[in-house]
């Protein structure tokens, strides 16, 4: 603390160091202005545009958004997208937690401590393999006549080859197979830098393992859940590859066949190259992602 | 909370294990069916092959995407890098108004989806007229590269004892000399780290490139194209190849951050 104090107390007298800190601080200002802030806001903008000819054309007029809206319900029938890419993301969730969470309390508590660094390095390794590429090879594994169904035939627990490639299960494979790496990352940090003389003290005081996750762990690890809850949601709302590899672009409902919403993105841009009614759509998936954080904040701040 | 019960540990390595053979399992079928004869990969074992890599090296398409991938993923990492190194020292070691906000806004663009980005970036790049070539992947990727090429580097400057800079300036070294002779060597496992990451995550990025790419696919754009045609074995092969990359790099990762963080004082942390 005294250091930074004296070091602070001479910087000011040293001019150049200003000179420094701008130099220091520009390019990234400079590029980070250009390059990310103008996007966002080109996005934005542009979503207000119209389209004469197949070329954008700039001005201000609420076209694209009318016709979003016009189509909630039938045609390409957007509202139903949003909610199946709700539907999907909220129960990937929920499920990467159930299995990261207690995966990563193995981790923390009865691997010993001096292995626990190499096997946190393996469980995130996958992390590092191409996402395109490892949903390739879940693709080879879950299709009809894949590595699974095959090994289940063999073994003769099935009679004929279920179906998971293209379905709802697909997308959430691959969704989960992207997620649980990190996850089990936040878990894991979170949960190796808990209190533990806590958990020492509630098992001193008579608790059961179970009253002791219940009551004790569980609610020292609520900022984690949260945070990797969100995290979660965010990847899965915005993921195109998995839906459309392993989902086949449409996933069975009880909404019925219904496209995540990021599909629709990617294929209305793949089909016409309309960008104005592309960032229009990007937009409303802006927006549906900032409500997110704002509800997750609101619980984060809440049940303290 | 160590369990004595070893009813709960034997539970608690078997789930261990049911999970590692989740995560692996995609891994191990890359490798093992780039290997396989058959077209089609399927369970009673055909036999071996080479053929999936020599047709991969005779794959033209492929060849050009990968040329893209490692024109683009190297520059890229290294603009980051280099942004990301000034931004991480500043950010350290000066106070200015805004500073909240600025590191705020650098790290960001990690958290926002591609897919959003991917339109926005080829909104402003078709309005300059910038799409549709290799440097447009550069420039967007450099955007979503900063962010974890700051925050490693800063973990490393953090690390530096304060006073090493300051003896530096005491010893007459100006503000610029010091940064370079002394914070740069201190901070190389952070930027080789930082820069390893970078070209991961560019050389993986798919929907950005896809956007802005146009006719000049990276490495997974073009795969992507290849996916939707047919099953192709050869995907397997450049799989296994990438993934032994991958390794090589994560050892290389590895290697240099254990020093960073076992200098911590808290518990060891992964990136």
């Amino acid at each position: 603390m005294t250091k930074e104090l004296a070091l602070t107390r001479i910087l000011p007298r040293w001019n150049p160091t200003s000179l420094l800190k701008i130099a220091c601080l520009t390019p990234v200002v400079l590029y980070d202005g250009i390059f990310f802030l103008l996007p966002l806001i080109f996005l934005i903008w542009i979503g207000f545009w119209t389209t004469e000819n197949y070329r954008a054309v700039p001005g201000f007029s609420l076209e694209n958004y009318l016709d979003i809206f016009s189509q909630l319900f039938n045609k390409s029938r957007y509202a139903y997208a949003i909610a199946q890419s709700i539907w999907v993301a909220s129960t990937t969730t929920v499920l990467a937690l159930i299995l990261c969470y207690p995966f990563a309390m193995s981790l923390t508590f009865v691997v010993p401590e001096r292995y626990q660094r190499t096997a946190l390095l393996f469980a995130i390794a996958p992390f590092w393999t191409s996402y395109i590429l490892r949903l390739y090879a879940w693709q080879t594994i879950i299709n009809p006549n894949g590595l699974l169904n095959s090994l289940l035939l063999q073994l003769g627990w099935i009679q004929s080859p279920i179906p998971i490639l293209y379905t709802q299960w697909g997308t959430r494979i691959g969704l989960l197979h992207y997620l649980a790496p990190i996850m089990i990352l936040i878990l894991y940090v979170m949960l190796s830098s808990s209190d533990r003389s806590l958990l020492v003290a509630a098992r001193n005081l008579g608790a059961t393992y179970w009253q002791t996750f219940w009551r004790v762990l569980l609610p020292l690890s609520k900022p984690g859940l949260i945070y990797s809850a969100t995290f979660g949601l965010i990847i899965s709302l915005g993921d195109v590859l998995s839906g459309v590899i392993l989902g086949g672009g449409t996933g069975q409902s009880i909404l019925g066949k219904v496209p995540l919403f990021s599909t629709v993105i990617l294929n209305e841009y793949a089909a016409s190259t309309n960008l104005p009614r592309t960032s229009a759509l990007a937009t409303i998936l802006i927006l549906l992602m900032v409500a997110i954080l704002v509800i997750s904040s609101r619980f984060a701040e809440s049940k303290e | 909370m160590k369990p004595t019960n070893w009813q709960l540990n034997l539970a608690s390595w078997i789930y261990l294990g049911l999970i590692y053979i989740f995560l692996m399992l995609p891994i191990f079928a890359l490798v093992l069916f780039s290997f396989e004869d058959s077209r089609f990969p399927k369970l009673p074992w055909t036999g071996w092959t080479l053929n999936w890599y020599s047709e991969l090296f005779a794959n033209d398409q492929l060849r050009l995407a990968l040329t893209n991938s490692l024109i683009v993923s190297p520059i890229a990492a290294t603009i980051a890098t280099m942004l990301g190194f000034l931004a991480a020292y500043a950010l350290d070691r000066f106070e200015f108004p805004g500073k909240k906000l600025l590191s705020v806004t650098l790290i960001v663009p990690i958290l926002i989806p591609p897919l959003i980005l991917g339109v926005g970036f080829l909104g402003l790049l078709s309005r300059l007229n910038l799409q549709g070539q290799l440097y447009s992947i550069i420039l967007t990727h450099v955007v979503i590269l900063i962010p974890s090429a700051i925050a490693l580097i800063a973990l490393r400057l953090q690390q530096m004892p304060k006073d090493l800079e300051a003896a530096a300036w005491n010893l007459g070294a100006t503000p610029w000399q010091s940064l370079y002779r002394v914070v740069l060597p201190w901070s190389i496992p952070g930027i080789i780290g930082a820069w390893l990451l970078a070209f991961t995550f560019s050389f993986d990025e798919f929907v950005i490139a896809w956007f802005v790419s146009g006719f000049s696919p990276t490495l997974p754009v073009s795969i992507y194209t290849m996916m939707s045609s047919s099953l192709n074995p050869s995907l397997n092969a450049i799989g296994t190849i990438i993934f032994l990359a991958s390794v090589i790099i994560l050892l290389g990762v590895e290697l240099l951050l254990v020093p960073i963080f076992s200098n911590r004082q808290t518990k060891p942390v992964d990136s």
